[in-house]
């Protein structure tokens, strides 16, 4: 069974690229412009994995997202990659400090642009430890 | 929902959460233009800017100082027949330009709003506008010397604090900030 | 006594100390009860919206908070930039679950939580409404007869909000003036803008806009402008001569808040009303009055 993406981002240009290299890797990408489209679509279907940005609409919206997934029973388990351009775009507020990621159960944070090869590793590391969760439950 | 996004909805995306109606439902009756006081100073009028989005002219809006120029004042916004809410367009748009690092060059709108937000991080309080001019250029643009001119009279007046105060708070002020900017050590 | 809580935004600390006094006192004077918010941050004005609304509207409900703490109902705000903040956040954080979520998370690092259900009002809209025109008027000890007075309601006094008796060509204004015995001038820019959020990032824009504003005052022969918001003030008064060189104009009009109009009419001293702290002296009002 394909493994099936979802990618929560509002860079149309960005989001071109990073779907084709997932899907050159056989992964089944889905992608949402915004994070209301993204939330609802997270709702209608199971994916494996989230790719979320964090700037979007109004502001630091992907850090609402991934507060809203984490407390919702459903979606919960679902690792969550962030990729975000956020230091470029308001890092200036806090020079030289690093942006925090843990807003779910399982996530890791790399930041825009993001190389092929490690974008693969991530997203395959992620998904094998969220194979390993699960089947622990199951134990 | 996979298709190639147009820039209509880009900017739609920026804005999303207002209440206004979309862009896409402008009549172009040149009601904005008419009314906008700062008109003369845009490069493009706010009906040929948000002509310019529907067409997909990238490049031609983020180039143009219309947004930057725009004074928030909201008249077009409550006189639109479509309903659409252009000055906070107005925002969205500056708001998508600063996130790209794109804008005219010379424009003084986006260094005034990052020193401004920066204060106010700092602080918990802004400084006066007056004085922006030199917390911004530190080596003074032309006309610094009119605008000290007019701060020595209203520092004679009583009425110019030299440095802004801090709110008394603020370490838990900035905690809650990094709430929603998720930058520096998390709460 | 009906307590309020007070948000007077940095400008009444430092450049309208004129404004904040001559608020205090006319309060007094009238009975209203103003309890200032305890630690309240800067509100951000409009600087924030092009770098993160979140962020914008987070700022604005920790000084709510504070004041819901407080356990007060009423918001006031005499900065008309302030109270368009307050008010529109207030409203979102009613309509927008997600939005008064998240916002509460980030208030629970400072200790504090917000509900949004404080009703928010322009310090001009609580005079009015709470104390009412006939009580001001009974307490006119100095009324303004003949003062020519221009009223400036500027802009987000009114908007963006569409629910007001009437945007286009709002009369609260000069009904307030009236029952100061002043003349209130028909005055066809008094709902333009002034160009405040210009004046340090488009300089030239915003002289021009004020000079027409100036120009327009000077046309109905006003012996005043009379403003309720301290960015508004300072743009036209402090201006003035920046606007005369660019212009090679001679305007000289003295610029006043309507609290300090207010004060001079109930008979308070112009010095407890911060008269005498103008670029444009605002002396010859007082003539009208004594
Ligand atoms: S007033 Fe409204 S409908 Fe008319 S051109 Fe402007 S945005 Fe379009
Ligand atoms: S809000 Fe901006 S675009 Fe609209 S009328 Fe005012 S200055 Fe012009
Ligand atoms: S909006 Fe202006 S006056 Fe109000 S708090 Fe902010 S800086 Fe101060
Ligand atoms: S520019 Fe002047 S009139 Fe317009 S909102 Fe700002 S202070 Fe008010």
């Amino acid at each position: 069974m394909n493994t099936k993406i979802m990618m929560i981002d509002d860079d149309p240009d960005f989001v071109a690229g990073i779907k084709s290299i997932l899907e050159k890797a056989d992964y089944s990408v889905n992608v949402a412009y915004n994070p209301k489209d993204g939330f609802q679509a997270l709702q209608a279907e199971h994916y494996d994995l989230l790719l979320l940005d964090i700037m979007m609409g109004r502001g630091a919206e992907g850090v609402a997202l991934a507060r809203k997934i984490r407390k919702d029973p459903k979606l919960k388990e679902m690792p969550v990659l962030i990729i975000t351009g956020i230091r470029e775009q308001i890092a200036f507020l806090f020079p030289g400090q690093a942006v925090h990621p843990h807003f779910v159960e399982t996530d890791e944070l790399v930041e825009k642009p993001v190389e092929p090869k490690f974008l693969l590793e991530k997203v395959s590391a992620l998904l094998r430890l969220a194979e390993e969760k699960k089947s622990k439950v199951q134990e | 929902m996979d298709t190639e996004l147009s820039f209509n909805d880009e900017i739609a995306n920026v804005m999303y959460a207002t209440h206004g109606n979309p862009i896409k439902d402008c009549l172009q009756c040149g009601t904005c233009s008419g009314t906008c006081p700062a008109v003369e100073f845009m490069d493009h009028t706010p009906r040929v800017i948000i002509g310019l989005i529907r067409a997909g002219y990238k490049d031609e809006v983020l180039a143009s100082n219309t947004f930057w120029s725009c004074a928030s004042c909201y008249h077009c916004s409550v006189r639109c027949p479509a309903g659409i809410d252009i000055a906070d367009m107005m925002y969205a748009l500056k708001r998508y330009s600063m996130w790209k690092g794109q804008h005219q060059e010379g424009l003084i709108g986006p260094v005034f709003s990052e020193s401004f937000v920066k204060m106010i991080v700092n602080s918990g309080r802004s400084f006066e506008p007056l004085l922006a001019p030199t917390y911004i250029f530190k080596n003074g643009p032309q006309g610094l010397v009119q605008e000290a001119q007019t701060a020595t009279g209203l520092m004679l007046k009583g009425r110019m604090p030299l440095l802004p105060k801090k709110i008394k708070g603020l370490k838990k002020f900035q905690n809650m900030v990094r709430r929603i900017i998720p930058i520096g050590e998390p709460s | 006594m009906k307590q309020y809580a007070y948000y007077p935004g940095c400008s009444l600390e430092s450049l309208a100390t004129s404004y904040n006094l001559s608020t205090l006192e006319v309060a007094q004077k009238l009975g209203v009860d103003l309890k200032e918010i305890k630690d309240w941050n800067c509100c951000g004005a409009t600087a924030y919206f092009p770098v993160d609304e979140l962020l914008a509207h987070t700022l604005v409900a920790r000084n709510l908070a504070l004041a819901e703490k407080d356990g007060l109902s009423d918001f006031v705000a005499p900065c008309s930039a302030c109270y368009k903040n307050a008010y529109f956040t207030n409203s979102y954080l009613k309509k927008d679950a997600d939005l008064a979520e998240h916002i509460n998370y980030a208030l629970e690092a400072d200790g504090l939580h917000v509900n949004g259900t404080m009703k928010i009002r322009h310090l001009i809209e609580v005079f009015i409404e709470d104390v009412g025109l006939d009580e001001i008027e009974k307490k006119i000890t100095h009324p303004l007869k003949g003062l020519r007075v221009a009223p400036y309601y500027g802009c987000q006094l009114l908007r963006p909000r569409k629910d007001h008796e009437n945007v286009e060509n709002p009369q609260f204004f000069e009904n307030l003036l009236s029952a100061l015995g002043a003349e209130s001038l028909d005055y066809p820019s008094k709902t333009r803008c002034c160009g405040g959020s210009l004046i340090v990032t488009n300089r030239k824009a915003a002289l021009d806009m004020v000079q027409i504003l100036l120009q327009d005052a000077v046309n109905r022969k006003a012996d005043v402008i009379a403003t309720t918001c301290p960015m508004c003030n300072v743009n036209l008064e402090v201006y003035q001569n920046q606007v005369n060189r660019e212009f090679g104009t001679q305007y000289s009009i003295p610029v006043m808040y309507f609290t300090q109009l207010m004060g001079v009419a109930l008979g308070i001293k112009p010095g407890k009303l911060g008269i005498g702290k103008e670029l444009v002296s605002g002396e010859p009002v007082l003539a009208f009055a004594y």
